[in-house]
């Protein structure tokens, strides 16, 4: 069991507090999801729950907390250890050893368990997980799903009574973060473990659990069953910046449309108990709004082929012509070749065979710097792009690689602080930054150069719901400018509503490519939630390339 | 792909208890140390060959010795430009720099850096044996066995698993960069300094959260929790690895030996020496070279044993 009260903590010397008078209490074998926009407390909350806060991150604390009959303040991280297992974000970052084994025997040598429990204990933990697959493995051998896993069985074989995931799947791909969170699951639902969740996104997550916590502002906002909170709280959550899952959103449309709900829906099968009662009226066709018309192809590829060095085939005869002003989407599995297919448009990859023209300059012919005033490349953490002294310095340097003079480059630099609301910090230290500000330096200092594609690899992974549609918005505006914005990503809710055209990589090949509404409708699990909802009802007329909740909505008028 | 660590192999040597091989790499170790006769050095590095091909180890020796011949050039050159001991005068500069005189390039001199290379290639081959064949982690656990402190040795063990993390975040930052129109071989030395630093600041930041959160991770799974601590996988000692880490020292205890009674030793400078060994050194140095490379014979044996 845990017991908060009234537990306030400021770290080091800061001027406002990280958890501010929270009070909570977890009954055993509960299963609990704690969200909240970033900076709201969440980390901080489950750091005090072993006792980091505040034995590892010093500060000042008011208040107490029991975890499990021990009172956190006296009983240090080491010994809450067997209480309290906690798994981090970034799985690279919390295994210690070289192989697997050894990774799962670390914590329990620690304890000095015999030789003889620890191989019990190694059993179990692999057998739980089912990786017992793994168990000669050498770590950075592994996926980042697959270390995950590593890292829970390895808190696991402590035998805790509770367990800590602090946005454990936001470093991984889709199917990975699935698997990870049916673990979650399955120890709460099997052995019983409390399991303390946060995650910002709630859409993965929600059928599964008891209870929803909402922090902000580093108090508890709302606690409680979560159909209680969803319907009763949906205004003030969503304000605070708590993506909904469209089911959610839909639910409440339908409500503010003067519709009953009883039951507010969690699950796409529970969306559609919902909707049978709705879909009785008649319907207007839906408006095909996504006629852009082109003019002018900006990227062209044809049949390229990339081998890596001693390494696989990465892409097989990809031929592929993007225009001028579009929005385009790469979606694939892992390692189906989509990183790899985008590095070749700024030349930071150079075909093996076949060739890709931009803005008809042949790549092979052209250095990367030469292509960067074309191609803005935006990757996904902003502290690989970090480095100079002042945002102002940071957001200039790329203009500099091309040559211009200061005089130039200034108001450049001016208008992009304007343009993303930056100006407060012209002089601060980009690293020290918030996560959602240093994502903006990022794309500032690409933007700069006002290039005429930008290209983002999975800039949306771990971005919380209002920084993503704040990007998306921009990258909206940017298009309808007349530039090409390349999106590379997993995501595909944001896709369903803000991509105009959608390419399907698998092994290295396009299986598909073609307008998002003809690829993502029907397409089973590549749909976007409202579309996997809505198919059930094409029977009584119902547009079955719906992908939207607004949409939705729209027909039901 | 061709990687520098280790990689179980499967072989009798990567099976082989790491002390005993450690004891060998003693041997050779403090062997190339104490002769200074460069044909000790050569049969000395010719010994550790048995048990590079033993371990399949041969591409990622080569791969290691095409470097390290690099380093012997270097030394080579080095010592014949700086050394002016030597007597069989090869060429003299024609000029003359204040207090040293002309600088001049000697037979001796030469000799005498092919004999340091020869020490050297001796001594990078027999630790490729211990990288490429024994476990980052047992040799962590031989040092902890030899007594080292345990946390300087998780230190050592920790540096070298967040090696090719290390790699993929370098590869990923100059990719970044290069993104930004950043050129790294552009402008003079201070500008090129300047441009690394685009890579070098975000790659060391980024380590130093990594260690942030490592400790934290540690932490949480009890890390330092008591004075004593126990090891899940231990080296331990079989009845057949006694005799043969014995015979990894032999080698060691003749070649002192034979140092005491005046062999092995060698004349570079002012004129070479001559290599003559009598009938009593030349079966000594024989005994010698034929214990080193008895290991890869008792490895085989040791798994012919085990396997009955």
């Amino acid at each position: 069991m845990i017991k908060i009260e009234n537990f306030t903590f400021y770290y080091g010397d800061a001027k406002r507090p990280a958890l501010n008078g929270v009070n909570l209490e977890v009954e055993d074998g509960e299963f609990v999801l704690v969200t909240g926009p970033s900076g709201g407390g969440k980390s901080s909350l489950c750091r005090c729950l072993n006792g980091l806060i505040p034995h590892f991150y010093g500060g000042k604390v008011n208040g107490r907390i029991e975890v499990a009959g021990l009172d956190t303040l006296k009983h240090s991280t080491k010994e809450l250890a067997t209480k309290v297992g906690m798994i981090f974000q970034d799985p690279e970052n919390q295994l210690v050893t070289m192989d697997v084994e050894r990774e799962i025997a670390f914590g329990l040598e620690n304890l000095a368990f015999s030789q003889d429990l620890i191989a019990r204990r190694l059993e179990e933990s692999l057998d739980t997980l089912d990786i017992s697959g793994l168990r000669h493995r050498q770590v950075h051998e592994l996926s980042g799903g697959e270390k995950q896993k590593v890292a829970i069985a390895s808190v696991l074989a402590l035998h805790p009574e509770i367990l800590v995931l602090d946005e454990p799947t936001s470093e991984l791909d889709p199917k990975s973060a699935e698997e990870v969170l049916a673990i979650a699951q399955r120890l709460n639902d099997e052995l019983g473990i409390t399991v303390i969740l946060i995650e910002h996104r709630l859409d993965r997550v929600i059928q599964h659990v008891d209870r929803l916590v909402v922090l902000d502002g580093g108090r508890v906002v709302a606690d409680g069953n979560t159909r209680d909170i969803l319907s009763n709280s949906f205004q003030e959550i969503t304000e605070i910046g708590v993506g909904m899952p469209p089911i959610i959103k839909l639910a409440q449309g339908l409500k503010n449309a003067g519709i009953s709900i009883n039951n507010m829906p969690l699950t796409v099968k529970e969306g559609r108990l919902m909707l049978n009662g709705v879909f009785k009226k008649s319907f207007e066709s839906l408006a095909q709004p996504d006629g852009k018309s082109y003019s002018k192809t900006i990227i062209n590829v044809k049949k390229l082929w990339y081998v890596y060095p001693e390494g696989p085939t990465a892409l097989k005869k990809v031929s592929l012509k993007v225009d001028e002003g579009e929005f385009l989407a790469i979606m694939g599995r892992n390692a189906s070749g989509k990183t790899t297919l985008v590095k070749h448009f700024n030349g930071l990859l150079k075909p093996t065979r076949g060739m890709v023209s931009v803005d008809d300059t042949d790549t092979r012919k052209a250095t990367v710097a030469e292509l960067a005033s074309k191609v803005g490349f935006v990757f996904q953490n902003p502290n690989d792009h970090l480095f100079a002294d002042t945002v102002e310095e940071e957001i200039g340097f790329t203009l500099r690689n091309q040559g211009l003079k200061d005089e130039e480059t200034k108001p450049r630099v001016d208008e992009m602080l304007q343009r993303f609301s930056l100006q407060d910090y012209r002089n601060q230290y980009p690293r020290s930054l918030s996560g959602g500000e240093k994502q903006r330096v990022a794309l500032a200092s690409v933007l700069a150069m006002q290039p005429r594609i930008l290209i983002l690899d999975e800039p949306t992974r771990g971005m919380e719901y209002r920084l993503k549609s704040d990007l998306m918005s921009f990258l909206r505006e940017y298009t309808s400018q007349g530039n090409t914005v390349i999106l590379v990503t997993h995501d595909v809710e944001t896709v369903a509503e803000h991509a105009d055209r959608v390419i399907l990589l698998s092994e290295g090949e396009i299986v598909v490519d073609g307008k998002k509404r003809d690829v993502l409708s029907k397409a089973l699990l590549f749909s976007p939630q409202i579309n996997r909802l809505v198919q059930a009802f094409d029977k009584y007329g119902v547009p079955d390339n719906i992908l939207t909740v607004d949409e939705l909505l729209q027909t039901l008028k | 792909m061709l990687s520098l660590r280790y990689e179980d192999k499967e072989t009798p040597i990567h099976k082989l208890n790491p002390f005993c091989k450690l004891s060998w790499l003693a041997s050779i170790f403090i062997l190339a140390l104490i002769f200074n006769n460069p044909l000790y050095l050569l049969l000395l590095f010719l010994s550790t060959l048995p048990l590079i091909i033993a371990a399949r180890v041969w591409r990622e020796w080569t791969y290691l010795m095409k470097f390290a011949l690099y380093l012997c050039l270097a030394i080579i050159a080095i010592n014949a430009i700086v050394s002016s001991h030597g007597s069989h005068l090869l060429w003299e500069a024609p000029l003359r720099i204040p207090l040293i005189g002309a600088p001049v390039i000697t037979l001796e001199a030469i000799f005498f850096g092919v004999g340091m290379s020869l020490r050297l290639l001796a001594i990078i081959s027999a630790f490729a044996i211990l990288t490429f064949t024994i476990h980052p982690d047992d040799i962590m656990l031989a040092m902890i066995k030899m007594k080292l402190p345990y946390k300087s040795v998780l230190v050592t063990s920790l540096s070298t698993r967040f090696i090719p993390t290390l790699i993929d975040d370098a590869e990923r930052i100059s990719e970044v960069q290069r993104s930004r129109g950043l050129e790294l071989d552009r402008g003079r030395l201070r500008q090129r300094i300047k441009n690394r630093m685009a890579i070098t600041i975000p790659l060391l930041s980024n380590c130093l959260d990594r260690t942030v959160q490592v400790a934290e991770a540690m932490e949480s799974r009890a890390f330092g929790s008591g004075e004593k601590r126990t090891y899940y996988k231990e080296i331990k000692l079989s009845k057949l690895d006694i005799p043969i880490l014995i015979l990894g020292f032999l080698p060691l205890v003749l070649g002192i030996l034979m140092r005491w009674w005046g062999h092995g030793d060698y004349q570079y400078y002012p004129t070479l020496g001559k290599i003559s060994l009598d009938g009593f050194e030349y079966s000594m140095l024989a005994l010698l070279i034929l214990l080193l490379c008895m290991m890869v014979f008792l490895a085989l044996l040791k798994k012919r044993i085990e396997l009955d």
